[in-house]
């Protein structure tokens, strides 16, 4: 799974936010537009693109998008 | 004169899909408990045996099959007896948001939660194996999500809807034989589903949900005693309706 594609995709999920602010660093909850809908479509989002089914606990229990991209790297398939 | 209970389902055949987990099992369990025999319908085998074991073999039987094929619809109307009532509580969901949606998912949960219900209640009705003029009676377990507009809920809410619709349509086909149809609409019911769903969403939007409830969370048997309602005599007056069972979240306005 390619590390920049990730961060491009998760990106994508944002209408409002300008993409250059999002990088591995950025901690995405504290993002003005995150909200319970973006979180669901970072989820389909992973899902689709990657096969693997994120959950509620690895978005809670991650802060920062590589911390995220770490997580679902080491996730086994769906 | 000995008095019998219009709610009783004593001298009744019900089929019942869905019948290996939640809702579904949950219907077999109060059928059998008001005084019906039942039988299950599930692709899941080892949890049907469970529930035959569990409610007697003289109450309760199953047909196992996957209703999701037509060869399962076939095999369960050609296995099953003349019933007096038809309970369809099979059903998947799924959240993703509009712009995820692709055909293959689109055409899966219609499949199973609208196609299969349609196609089985077709059959019975052609091979007349439920009774006519005897208050014979179909509950179809819908769900409140198609009275309103959940973020992601699309796939679920479209095939919910066209659940409901079917209903009242079926329930107007089938008056002249007295036979009645009606739909009973949850809002959020503890069980396996609804905890899969619990780990997409976060535990602190699930407590903040929990709380527009003003009787809390409903659970499966909840479901379950209003659909022996439906099948019994009590009811005899009631086809085509959609029964909201939720406690109070979207009628009670603080």
């Amino acid at each position: 799974m390619e590390k920049n594609q990730f961060l491009q995709s998760f990106a994508e999920q944002f209408d409002e936010t300008d993409p250059s602010v999002i990088t591995f660093d950025t901690e995405f909850k504290e993002l003005e537009e995150w909200s319970s809908m973006v979180a669901l479509m970072i989820i389909a989002m992973v899902d689709e693109n990657y096969n693997k089914k994120l959950t509620g606990a690895d978005l809670r229990e991650t802060r920062t998008i590589e911390q995220l991209f770490d997580r679902i790297v080491q996730n086994k398939p769906a | 004169m000995e008095y019998k209970s219009p709610f009783s389902l004593e001298g009744k055949n019900i089929l019942v899909t869905g019948a290996s987990s939640g809702i579904g099992l949950n219907i077999c369990k109060a059928v059998v408990a008001s005084g019906g025999k039942v039988i299950g319908v599930a692709r899941r085998e080892g949890m049907l045996q469970e529930m035959t074991n569990e409610l007697g073999f003289d109450k309760a039987s199953y047909i196992h099959a996957d209703l999701a094929l037509d060869e399962g619809i076939a095999k369960v109307v050609d296995a099953m007896p003349e019933v007096n009532g038809v309970v369809c509580a099979a059903g998947i969901a799924k959240m993703l948001p509009l712009k995820f949606i692709k055909r293959q998912a689109l055409e899966e949960i219609l499949n199973i939660n609208y196609f299969s219900i349609v196609l089985l209640l077709s059959q019975i009705v052609r091979q007349k194996k439920i009774r006519k003029n005897d208050n014979s009676s179909i509950v179809l377990i819908s769900s409140v999500a198609q009275q309103i507009g959940t973020k992601s809920s699309l796939l679920y809410t479209g095939s919910k809807a066209a659940l409901s619709a079917a209903g009242r349509v079926i329930a107007n086909e089938l008056s002249s034989q007295k036979i009645r149809v009606n739909s009973i609409e949850p809002g959020m019911v503890q069980t396996a589903m609804a905890s899969e769903m619990e780990d997409v969403v976060s535990r602190e939007s699930i407590d903040k949900d929990k709380e527009k409830y003003p009787l809390g969370y409903g659970t499966a048997a909840d479901v379950a005693n209003a659909t022996v309602f439906l099948l019994a005599e009590a009811s005899k007056w009631m086809t085509g309706q959609s029964l909201t069972l939720d406690g109070g979240r979207y009628k009670l306005i603080d």
